[in-house]
Order: structure tokens, then sequence, then C-alpha cells
């Protein structure tokens, strides 16, 4: 009965679809995800619907999530009818009403913030590139990300029409050992950060003993920079829920949660409308489609506490108690939410499953290296020239990722940080490794949930390590020694390396505590917390002595350790760094070169800024460490 | 695997056995092989947070937490070597920076300790004591063994102020290593859960939610945070700077009829603190905060009168034991019946209660003794003894299915059966609570019926109606309750069909004047085969004063005064006849209808003026307020031995803990059966030549049903002592005068202890000021222009009472609570609510306005 009712709807989905490419009016198409809103999407949505009023263009507009390029933000895309979408990138409402204006008006495709378009390359006779061919699209394969800003996130007919649910149907109709078999041929593993085999931990569950088992989709996406999951959930919601009923189905879960965090509140608006509409399907609540399955989900939203993405602590919110972690043994899919048997998986796992389904293990393993096939998707942030959410096969190396997607950086490189405040910082000798679980573990990193946080040399790498130290110290829970107490003497060390007040044998003991931290912590916070100092001690120890031994920090980032010195032969004595000194540091008569007193000067940076982008004489302000100049 | 079951495992190359299912830590502690740890604890959850118990087995990685790995057979562990020692040593390290650590590493410390004895709060020159756990510390255990002579780390001082405005224990958390067991004991073993973690990272530490004080929070003040504390964080006032104590003793509780067993600890012969103990039989580790603090305020107090004293030539002067016992012989020979009455508090050993009874029977010759007992067993002796033959245990309560708790709150008295029904809850009972008043019990039942005041009985009438498959009308109930019928709708789906239903009341609900459909709804109940009802009264050995026949109706042994049988065996046995009278009543004394000549109170004090009497004796351990004639020094729990029954019929011993030899400072108290025994033996009457109490417990065991031998007493529950059933009597019924738009409603009071309010002497719970003065609606309060602590004057049926008023939004409007006490002895504050206390009706309308209008 359902099922028919899936089949009816899917029709009338694909055939609306289709309409939509041959439409009759012109649409107007904003990335309207949390990074297009936060770049101004709206506020240009807002003015373009007066523009167009204002041109008399009867013209749909329509929302979809990110696709990707986030550094070019504010997305636009006009699609005329019979012709494929066009994207404008940085769309402004000043730059909105220009290109409208070139469509509509002066009826030309206009080249201001043309990025490409979208179907294939005869569409405008190679007058326009397409947009996949842009070099930050070009070498990605978007498998979990397939919908992700073609699709209005807010229709489940657009994702009926993209072939989706077919999936569900299909693994509704077979038992769950095949389905497991299919899973554990393709070789998923976690894409939370571990990287554990799917199936081998969704065996467990299913054969522990127990009458209820619960299914718990982790959306508690906590690492600074990182918000692949996110924008998944902003940008194709029912690819994550139909992973998540494929999961519960598989290891028999009647009760499924998604805790997503509060600061997400696009995502769960998402996430509560398509559920709406998968319980109107049938695609969620009692006997899915007819199958006799029945699932519950519920949304719980977490407070924002970074340890609750770790999976006991996470159970422990959901039951209402303080998000801290317990032992293991038991493992969760032994004994996890209120004592049964729990699978919690990452948002881009279950992202993934229905993919894997419908594309068959043989296309699916097609992607990747030997020991981690399929995809992953990447938060590009940094010091790199084109910033964004990107997927990419396993294996594709740091340098593709960093200089191909990304565009190189605008500076020298100096180190890449993978896996959030979890992760290690990579030196340029590992940029040709390829990229999988096991080699960033080598490394002295880690996979992460897959944050690519790329750093320039105007990064002073202690000061990044007592960033991300700060970061998990504050974001302990408390309970386990070692993390509670190790990273803060972490912590404290680091910051009295970066005061210049650092002696030698600061390092070793930031080692063996490191060390020791990792060794003995509860759970996984506390086990990789100190891969930031331990990674960048490894791979960029002299800056490490040149902080402590010629008290320089040569990004010039440690205030304690630079001075403010003014070029006598460079200064006009244009007075515009004596007007913004706070302190009257700076001090000199008109036309003569200024002098300034260091013991005044609190190192605030005005004088510099002011002196390098406004002031007449420009760059006649140096900031010095350790007796070397170090910036222009 | 069956529960008992051995396993083999080796612990550094020697093999032990160790129970199946237990952690490797555990299997380790039985084995007296010292792992160390800071966060485990036998009674408490796996807990994973110190590290510190880290081993070596084999077949492992790493190096897994003995405390959260489950020992299996075969398993070898080592459990210390270098590389664990140097893994134990850096968390150590890392907690000491974290941790004021003089005590712990200073190189004078063990000479310190050996010269140090003054107990002082700042450092002095004879060594530092800024920690009350000195030398009792679990930490500095761990850093001994571990040998750590100094920390690697700055240390960091987290300032938090130490906290000491709650009553009874301070807490200082700046030595808290936040192991989380005080957290685990709030919230897994008392269900409380008051404590918590509060905040994340370097800022986390133990507190209440919105770190309010513990009086908001919900405390119970039950003390269990501080028994396993292994720190000095958390630490009584009374005892913290005692030291190491002396010894250890276990006794039962004197303060009400749960009979908690105490490990009761000395210290140069004088009591220092009780501790409950961990006695699977009744409170199962627990107990509340009468017993763990408010021992030594009651026992120690400077007004305790602890020499004789007497009016001579209208002077009170000292007297000897002689001199007291001669005027007390003088002054009762040559009574006749009817001229004599005893009035007997129902908190004295069985051995006394029988001394006295059988003096009252064979040297006056009268039936007048009763006790004041009566006065809380509302409804009537037959009903709880009717009650009382059928057994009943605590420990069962946690093992029920359905409970049903009746005008019950378990936050400071018999909070031991809170702690069990929320066992139950979490096991999975069902869980109603039948209650006119807000109580702790309405936070964890699963639905909450709120009867009208004085309605519960009958709201449990109808709700034992409906689980019998009757059907009981909206109209019915619409009279009763305060809400709309939904919570009792609740209820009947919650307890319908059960095999298994613990009905468990509380003393609130006995003090209304009409208790009829209570006490034929529960005597109805506890007749049924899957049904317990488990009583909850004050007094702590009434069900003793019950069968040793402290009451005209009540001999000792099963026996009324209608059981002709009954009392020849018992004269057989006393080798006399006994006296026939019905004896006077506590309630005659008190209205002033019988006035005999002389007046024996025996820890009663239910007067706040002199009654009318020729002579009056007082026995006990303070003096009563008003002028008597004799004042004999009775000892206290702590200074007298015997045995009290509870309230499941367990005879248990109350143990002498103070043996201290008379003197100025420690006076001369004397337990009340010798003083009985001395005053016979002085007027000449055979049969109390008693040299111990054991010696009359012999006696007792001979006449009375389910009473042991001396040193024959077990604390399994193989039988329990026996209760007289008496015929009911017809309710008498009262003159109400409809006066007044306040319902006032009189509960009972439960802070007495013989004849004083306990309140009067524990200055803590003075600051918690339980059950003071008149309570009413914030509303109301308002609309009477009444803050918080002004006195009103509230008339009822014809009588008058004055007192400060605490006003809350969980009393139901239109209504005032006045807590009665059992026993005036300490509250002269309250002299205002005799008459109020004395009203025969209950609830009653009265008219309230403020004081000055």
């Amino acid at each position: 009965m359902s099922k028919s009712k899936l089949e009816k709807r899917r029709k009338a989905a694909i055939t609306e679809w289709q309409k939509l490419d041959k439409n009759k009016k012109p649409v107007i198409i904003f990335g309207t995800g949390t990074c297009g809103t936060a770049a101004g999407a709206l506020h240009t949505m807002k003015k373009v619907k007066c523009i167009l009023a204002d041109l008399k263009v009867d013209a749909d507009i329509s929302e979809v999530g990110c696709i990707g390029p986030c550094y070019l933000e504010p997305l636009m895309d006009v699609k005329l009818p019979g012709k494929p979408r066009i994207s404008f990138s940085n769309v402004n409402e000043s730059k909105a009403e220009k290109i409208l204006k070139k469509f509509f008006v002066d009826d030309e495709i206009p080249k201001l913030g043309l990025v490409g378009h979208f179907g294939e390359n005869s569409a405008f006779n190679g007058e326009v590139p397409r947009f996949f061919d842009h070099p930050m699209l070009k070498p990605q394969v978007r498998l979990v990300l397939r919908n992700c800003g073609i699709i209005d996130p807010a229709k489940i007919d657009h994702y009926l029409a993209r072939d989706g649910y077919l999936a569900l149907e299909q693994v509704l109709s077979m038992r769950w050992e095949d389905v497991l078999e299919i899973i554990k041929q393709s070789g998923l593993r976690g894409r939370g950060g571990a990287g554990f085999p799917t199936w081998m931990k969704w065996n467990f569950c299913r054969q522990a003993e127990g009458d209820q088992r619960y299914m718990i989709c982790n959306a508690d996406e906590g690492d600074p920079g990182a918000f692949m999951n996110r924008s998944l959930i902003e940008g194709d919601p029912h690819a994550v829920l139909e992973g998540l009923v494929i999961a519960a189905y598989t290891i028999g879960a009647s009760k499924a949660y998604i805790y997503i965090r509060a600061e997400y509140p696009l995502a769960i608006k998402r996430l509560q409308n398509a559920i709406e509409q998968m319980k109107e399907l049938n695609l969620v609540g009692e006997n899915i489609l007819g199958s006799g399955f029945n699932l519950e989900i519920v949304i719980k939203e977490g407070a924002g506490a970074f340890v609750c993405g770790e999976e006991t602590a996470l159970i422990a919110s959901i039951e209402g108690q303080r998000g801290m972690p317990r032992t293991r043994p038991p493992f969760p899919a032994q004994s996890g939410l209120w004592g049964k048997p729990t699978i919690i998986n990452n948002v881009e796992t279950l992202g993934t499953l229905a993919n894997i389904i419908r594309g068959g293990t043989d296309w699916y393993t097609g992607f990747g290296t030997e020991a981690c096939k399929g995809t992953k998707t990447f938060s590009l942030v940094g010091r790199v020239r084109r910033t964004g959410l990107i997927e990419v096969p396993m294996g594709t190396t740091l340098r593709e990722i960093i200089f191909d997607i990304g565009g190189g950086l605008f500076k020298e490189f100096k180190a890449v940080q993978t896996g959030g405040p979890s992760g290690g910082c990579l030196s340029e000798e590992f940029l040709d490794t390829p990229i999988d679980y096991e080699n960033l573990a080598k490394a002295g990193s880690i996979m992460g949930s897959g944050g690519i946080i790329v750093l320039d040399r105007d990064t002073c790498v202690v000061d990044l390590a007592k960033y991300f130290l700060n970061f998990t110290q504050q974001e302990s829970c408390g309970k386990c020694v070692p993390c509670r107490v190790g990273t803060r003497h972490l912590v404290s060390i680091l910051e009295k390396i970066t005061r210049g007040d650092g002696e030698m044998e600061d390092l070793e003991k930031l080692e063996h505590l490191g060390e020791s931290i990792k060794r003995s912590s509860l759970c996984g916070l506390g086990a990789t917390a100190p891969n930031p100092v331990l990674s960048t001690l490894k791979y960029f120890r002299s800056e490490y002595l040149s902080h402590i031994r010629d008290k320089r920090c040569s990004a010039a980032v440690c205030r304690e350790l630079v001075e403010f010195r003014i070029i006598p032969g460079k200064c006009t004595g244009c007075q515009a760094c004596v007007r913004v000194c706070p302190t009257e540091a700076i001090t000199g008569p008109r036309s003569e070169p200024h002098n300034l007193d260091e013991s005044k000067c609190i190192k605030c940076r005005a004088c510099y800024e002011i002196c390098k982008f406004d002031a007449i004489a420009g760059d006649a302000i140096v900031i010095v460490s350790g007796d070397e100049s170090i910036s222009n | 695997m069956a529960e008992n079951s051995k396993i083999k495992l080796t612990f550094n190359g020697k093999e032990v056995a160790a129970p199946a299912g237990v952690s490797v830590l555990r299997a380790a502690e039985i084995n007296d092989i010292f792992i160390p740890t800071l966060c485990y604890h036998k009674d408490l959850s796996i807990y994973g947070g110190c590290r510190v118990c880290i081993v070596e087995i084999d077949g492992m990685r790493g190096y897994p937490l003995s405390c959260s790995t489950i020992a299996a057979d075969g398993m070898v562990v080592i459990t210390d070597n270098a590389a664990i020692k140097e893994i134990r040593t850096e968390l150590v390290q890392l907690l000491m920076s974290e941790h004021p650590s003089s005590c712990l590493i200073c190189g004078e410390s063990v000479e310190c300790r050996q010269f140090m004895k003054t107990v002082r709060k700042s450092g002095v020159a004879s060594g530092c004591r800024y920690c009350p756990n000195d030398d009792q510390c679990e930490f500095q255990d761990v850093v001994e063994h571990l040998e750590i002579k100094k920390v690697n780390y700055p240390v960091i001082y987290r300032g938090h102020e130490a906290e000491r405005e709650d009553p009874f224990f301070d807490r200082d958390y700046n030595i808290c290593i936040l192991c989380g067991r005080c957290i685990r004991m709030c919230q897994e073993m008392r269900g409380t859960g008051v404590l918590a973690f509060n905040y994340r990272g370097p800022k986390v530490r133990v507190g209440t939610a919105f770190g309010r004080d513990h009086i908001d929070s919900g405390c119970e003040f039950c003390g269990a945070c501080i028994s396993v504390c292994p720190t000095g964080t958390l630490a009584d006032k009374v005892s913290k700077w005692d030291g190491i104590p002396d010894g250890q003793i276990t006794g039962t509780c004197p303060y009400c009829a749960i009979g908690c067993q105490l490990e009761i600890w000395h210290k140069d012969g004088s009591f220092s603190k009780a501790l409950p103990s961990n006695d699977p039989e009744v409170n199962d580790g627990q107990a509340c905060l009468k017993g763990r603090f408010c021992m030594s305020e009651v026992s120690h107090h400077f007004d305790r009168a602890r020499k004789p004293f007497a009016i001579v030539n209208n002077y009170w002067k000292e007297q000897t034991w002689d001199e007291a016992i001669a005027k007390a012989s003088d002054a009762l020979k040559d009574l006749k019946p009817g001229e004599f009455s005893m009035l007997i508090s129902p908190d004295l050993t069985n051995e006394s209660l029988y001394t006295a009874q059988k003096f009252t029977r064979l040297v006056m010759n009268t039936n007048s003794i009763d006790s004041t007992a009566r006065l809380d067993l509302g409804g009537g002796l037959p009903f709880w003894a009717g009650l009382f033959q059928n057994q009943i245990t605590i420990q069962s309560i946690k093992k029920s299915s359905k409970i049903l708790a009746i005008g019950l709150d378990t936050r400071f008295n018999f909070s031991i059966v809170g702690v069990e029904m929320r066992k139950a809850r979490n096991n999975g009972a069902e869980f109603v609570s039948i209650n006119s008043r807000i109580s702790n019990v309405a936070k964890y039942a699963h639905s909450w019926i709120r009867p009208q005041p004085a309605m519960e009985g009958k709201v449990l009438r109808e709700l034992i109606k409906a689980l019998d498959g009757n059907k009981v009308t909206k109209a019915t109930l619409k009279n009763l309750l305060q809400d709309d019928g939904k919570s009792f709708d609740e209820a009947v789906n919650l307890l319908k069909g059960y095999d298994d239903l613990t009905v468990i009341f509380g003393p609130r609900i006995f003090k209304y004047s009409d208790t009829s459909d209570l006490t034929t709804t529960l005597l109805d109940l506890s007749n049924r085969k899957n049904v317990r009802v488990i009583p909850l009264y004050y007094g702590t050995n009434t069900r003793g004063a019950m069968d040793l026949g402290s009451f005209p109706e009540l001999f000792p042994g099963p026996i009324s005064i209608n059981d002709k049988k009954g009392i020849k065996k018992i004269e057989s046995s006393w080798k006399t006849n006994l006296p026939t009278d019905g004896g006077l009543t506590i309630d005659q004394i008190i209205s002033g209808e019988k006035k005999p000549k002389v007046l024996y109170l025996v820890g009663a004090v239910p007067f706040f003026e002199r009654p009318d009497c020729d002579f009056i004796i007082s026995q006990d351990i303070f003096e009563p307020d008003f002028k008597v004639d004799l004042h004999l020094p009775a000892a206290s729990f702590l200074e007298t031995s015997g045995t009290l029954v509870n309230m499941e019929g367990r005879v248990q011993e109350s143990v002498r803990v103070e043996e201290l030899p008379d003197s100025v400072m420690y006076g001369r108290a004397r337990p009340d059966w010798w003083i009985f025994s001395e005053i016979a033996r002085k007027i000449g009457v055979k049969g109390f030549e008693y040299k111990n109490s054991a010696e009359i417990l012999d006696e007792i065991s001979e006449i009375a049903d389910g009473f042991p031998k001396s040193g024959m007493i077990t604390r399994e529950l193989d039988t329990f002592t026996k209760t007289a059933k008496i015929p009911v009597q017809s309710p008498v019924s009262n003159d109400i005068k409809k006066k007044g738009k306040f319902l006032l409603i009189m509960q009972p009071g439960g802070y007495t202890y013989r004849g004083i309010d306990i309140r009067s002497k524990v200055e803590g719970l003075q600051i918690l000021n339980p059950e003071m003065g008149f309570f009413i609606n914030s509303e109301d309060a308002d609309s009477l222009g009444v803050k918080q602590g002004d006195e009103i004057i509230v008339k009822a049926n014809g009588v008058t009472g004055k007192a400060p008023v605490q006003s809350g939004t969980e009393i139901p409007p239109g209504t005032i609570y006045l807590y009665v006490p059992q026993s005036y002895g300490g509250l002269k504050d309250c002299r205002e609510l005799q008459d109020l206390y004395n009203l025969k009706v209950n609830p009653c309308y009265a008219e309230v306005s403020k004081v000055g209008i």
C-alpha cells in the first residue's frame, strides 16, 4: 500500500524534476546553507526579489544547500528557460543588481563573478565554463555530497527524483545479514575519525543479546574548523536519514536518535522537516513501506560540549546525565544507551550507505585505496586560497587537496593540521602522503572527522599548539586525571614558552607529559589531546628551540617575543602612527622620522597596520623578533 | 554463572580465588592484595577516573584498569612493577599539583605527626593541621605507597571558599581530587542526586545545581557523601577534629523505629561519630541526619541533667543517689491505686520499659502506666496491634514491583525507607504517592494523588476499590481530590493487577481525629496475601512498649487486660497477683480529667506547665521546663545498653559506648531500669534484684514471645516480637465548631526523643528549621499581610495559639499547618501553642490574624 504510494510520489517527483529542467520561467537559486547565509545570501535574496519586481521579471526563487566552494559565497545561480544553471560568486546586493540587469535588460550573460554553468559542455557553446570544471571542483568525486547545492533540501520530492530512498526500498526487501554483507564488501569504515569497519561494529551489536537496540547518528560536530556534517545535513538531510533507517534496519533497532549540536539550528530545522516528510510517506514509523520494520527517530539537541561527540559521553547525554565518557568495555555495541546494544555512526558514514546500496560494492570499491575504500569529505580551511567543503577519494594526497583543489596558499606553506584539535600538525614532507586512516596515524596525526587547516609562515606552531591545547583543556569533562590536569600543565608550559620564559627542559616535560596523557586517558579526547604538541614538537622542533633559546617567534605571533621598530630611512613623518598609538609610545614632529618608545609600547599592532595599508610611507614600521626583521 | 561460583586467578605469581563476576580490583581487595586507587569504591559503580589502579594482564594490550576489567578464570595479573609504578606516580603527581600537598610530602611529616597531638584548626608550633583527615586519608596512603617525595609540576590552587554555611558538614573543595565518589553515592545509592559535577575543564568541581546551598537543593544531610570521601574535603562539623578514633562498636540508632545499625566510633572513652553500618538486614550502609549527626549534641549537651536533684526546703538541691532513692520511695510508698500514674516514653530500652511496668504493677499495685506513644498511635492501639500481627521487612521494599506511599516525606525522617523506595523505582517498580502536601516522595513517584487535606483515608479507600475492580465515579472523587482526578486514574493504571504491592504510610495522616477509613482500609490491606503494609511511626521502641506492657490495657507478652489466661501466666512467673484496675491514661491526665497525687514522668514531658499534682518525679536525660519535686538523671543512649524493638518487630541491641566514671564533669546518670529497681528495693518489694540489663532481657524472654535471651540476639529476622490483639473501641465523636476560613491541619512532629524535642539541642536542626511554627500558602500570607517569620494568631475550636509563620507555594491555599511534638521539653518558645497542640479535633476551621492587628 504505502510502497505503491511512494512509487506514485516518486514518478510525480521525477516529472516535476524534469519539468524544472525545462522551466518556462527563469529561476534564481541561492545557496542558503549556514555558509551562504553567513556570507549574506539572505540579504542578497531579499534584494533580488525587489530587483526582479523592478525589472518586471517573473522568476522563481529557489534555495539549495552548500555546494562546496565556501570562499565564493554567496553563490547565486541563474537558470534561464531551457538553459542550465549559471553560477555567480560573491554576489552581494549591488553585484546582484548588475548581474540581473545584464541578463534581463541587456540579454547577455554577465562576466561579473561568473563561475560556470551546470550540465553539458555544449550548453553555451563553450562561451561559459562548466561549473564542475572549476579547479576546485574538478578533482573532486562527489558521492556523499552528490545532492548538496543541487536539490532543495526542504523538498523530499527533489531527493526522490534523484533516486532517493531506492536504496531503502531495496534494503527492506533483504535479510539483514545480506545488507551487512554488502557493507562488509564495500569496506566502509567509520567516517567519524577512528575508521573502525562499520560492518564489524554493526555485527557486534546485532549479535549482542537484548530485546531493544538503539541506532544513534552522531552529528555533534565540535572541532574548530570542521563543518562537513553540518553542510551535508543542511544540503541533503534525506541522504543521512535514509542511511539512518538502513542502519537501524540492519542492526535491528526500533528507535534512532540524532544527536546534534544546538548550535546547528538550520540543520535541526532541515532534519525536523525531513522527518515529517518521511512520516507522510511511511519511510519512518510503524511498518515502514509494509516491511514490518518499525523505527522512531528522535532528534536530541546537544548543549555544545565537545566531549559529547565521544560516543559514551554522547550516550550519557541522551540519557540525561552529564556528558562524561565511561570506561570501555563494555562497548556501546554491547551495552550502550540505557544499557542496551547501541550503534553510533557519524553523519557521513550514514550519508554514504545509500550510495553503496544503490551503486553496488564494485562501483564503490572503485574509489579509494586498498585499505580505505570510498571517498571522504573534508572542510578545507586556513590560509588556503580556496576554502570550502570538498569530497575526494581516499588516497588523495594532501598536496592535491591543498594546491590543486585549494589553489595553494597566499604565502609560503608551513604546515597542515588534520583532524582538528585532536589531530596533528604535519610538515611539508607529508604533502605527498596519500590520505587514509593508517597513513595519517603513522605521521602522528589522525583523520578525525575531516577538518583540514592549512597554515602558512605567519602561523606560529607553538601558538597553534597552545590554541588547540587550550581548547581541549577547556572542553575536558574533568573526569580522568591525565586529561583534566595533564592538559592544564601542557597549556601552562606552552604559555611559558610563548611568553619567552621557556627552558630547554620544558620540551622534555611536554613530551613526557604528552605521552603519559595519551597512554592513560579514559577517552579519545584525552588520548588525542597532546597530538598538536607532540606533532609540532616532532616536525617543528626548531621553532620551539628558537622560542626558548633565541626568544624569537619566526611568525611574529607571540607578543612577548616581538618588538616594533620604525625604520628611519623609510619613515616620512606622516604622523599616522602617532594618531593611532593608544599609549603615546610614538612621538616625533611632522615630516621627521618618528621615535618609538619600547617601554610604552603595548604591541597592539595599530601603528603597524596603519603604516602598512594607509600611511604615506608604507612599511616603515616593522615587527622584529630576536633581532631579525620578519615582517613586510 | 551461579552467584557463588568461584574463579581462580593469579596476582603477582600467587594464585587466589574470587567470586565470579567481580572486577580485578575487587578480587585483589578480597584477597588483601593492595592496588592503589582513589575513585573506586566497592559499593559504587565503576568510574575509572583516577586511572591509578592500572595493572598488567597477560594477553591484554597496555595497562587496563583493574576496576573496570572483570576478573576471569585463569587471568594472570601483575599489580606492580617499575612501568606501572611510573605511570601511577605520574598520575598521582598530577593530582598532587591540584591538591595542597604539605601533608603528603613534607619532610617533617613523620616526626610531626608523632609530636602533634593538639587539636587545632590553624597551624601552630606543633605542626600544621588544616585538613581534618590527616592520617586517615586515602590519598595520603596512595602517595606513601608510591613513595612520592616531590611534585614535578607547578601547584594549582583552586581558590574556592570553604563552604561552612550548611548544617552538619563542611566542604572545602580545594582539596577535592574529583574522584566523584560523593556524587555517585548521592545519585546511585541515595537516589537523591543533590551533588553533581559542575562546569568543564579546569573549572570542574563538585557542587549542587546552580550553586545553591544544600538546604535548598533537597539535600537529606544523610552524610553518606562524607563516608566515601577519600580526602578531607567533606567533614562533619562535630567530630572533624577528633583525629583517629580509638575504636568502633555497632549498635542501634536511638532515634526512630527503623532501628538503623550504626558504627559508633569513640575516642578517649567518649563518643566521636556515628556512621551507618553495612547491615544488610535494615539500613544497608545508609542513615539519616538524626542518626548520622544528632547523637553527640543530644548526649553531650551542656544542659544535660547528670545529677539527682530535689526540692529541699524550697531549694533545688543536688542529691546523692541514696538520698534521691529515699526521697522517691517516701513519695511513692503507701499510695492507693488511682493516686499514682507513670507516663513513659517509647524511646526507652525494652529492659527499662519492662522494669517500669513491673514497677508500676508490682510496687505501685496499679495498671496506671501509660506511654506517650499513645499520642503518636493515631487510629488507636487496636489498629496498630492489628498491623503488627503481620511480618514485614524494610529490605523487602526494594524488591517489590508496585509501591504506594501515603502521607510520607522521607527527607529528614525515615530517609532509609526513601532510599529503599528509590531503589525499587530504579529496579522498575511503579511508584504512587498519596499526599495532600508536597513531599520529597512526590519527586520520585510516577504519580502523585493530591487529596484534600484529611481526605487521604477516603482516597485510599477509593483507590483500593478501583484496584479491586469496582467503579469509582468522578463525583465521588470530586470532593476528595485537589486536582481533576487525572492522577488518580494514572495511579489506578500503574497499580492495577498488582501481585506484589508495598503500602508504606507515614505518620502525617494519623494525627487526624477521624481515621476510620484509613484504619479499616489499611487493616484490610495488611491481611491480603500479596500486600505488605509498612507503617512508619514516631517513637523508637513503640513496638517494644506495646509488647512489654507500657499501657494500662497491655501486659508483657502478647497479653491484653482481657486475657485472663495470659495474666495468670505472668502472675505465676512474678509470683504475685496483678492489679485489675483500668489505670489512668495519658489523655485523662493531660486533659486534667484525672489527677493522680504522684506523677512519675519517665522521659515523658507532655506538658508545658506543671500539672496539678502533689509530687512529681521526673526521670530523664534533661530536666523538664517546669518545676518538679525530684529529678532522677537517666543515662542516655550512649551511657547504657539494652535492646530495642524496631518496626519490623526485630529485637536489636543498643550498645553502651561511654563508660565514664562518676565525676563532677560526667555526672552520675543511671540506666532507667537501675533507678526503678533501686526504688523498688528501697520500698521493699522483691523481684527487682537485677545486676545488669542482660538479666532483665532473660526474664523478658521467659514471658514475652519473640524476645531472645541475652547473648542470643541475631541479626536475622527469624522471629519477631508479638503484639496482643486488642478489641476495637468505638471512636469518640468530637464537637467541631465551624468557624473561620482556614483549615487548620495538625501533623505529628518528628524530632522528639524522650522528653525533649531534639531540635532544641542540635544546632544543625535549628538551621534547617523544619516543622517550626505555622505553615501557610504564600498567597494567603500576602493577603494576610504577613512575611516569613511574622507571628500570627490562630483561633480554632475556642482556643488560641500564637507562633511565627512560614509560607510557601507548596502549602495548599486555604490551609494552615502546624506540627505537634510529642514531648515539649526544650520547646519553651512554643508555649503559646499548647492549647492548639491539645486540640482533639483535626482538621478544624480556624481564624487567622496577624499579631498586632
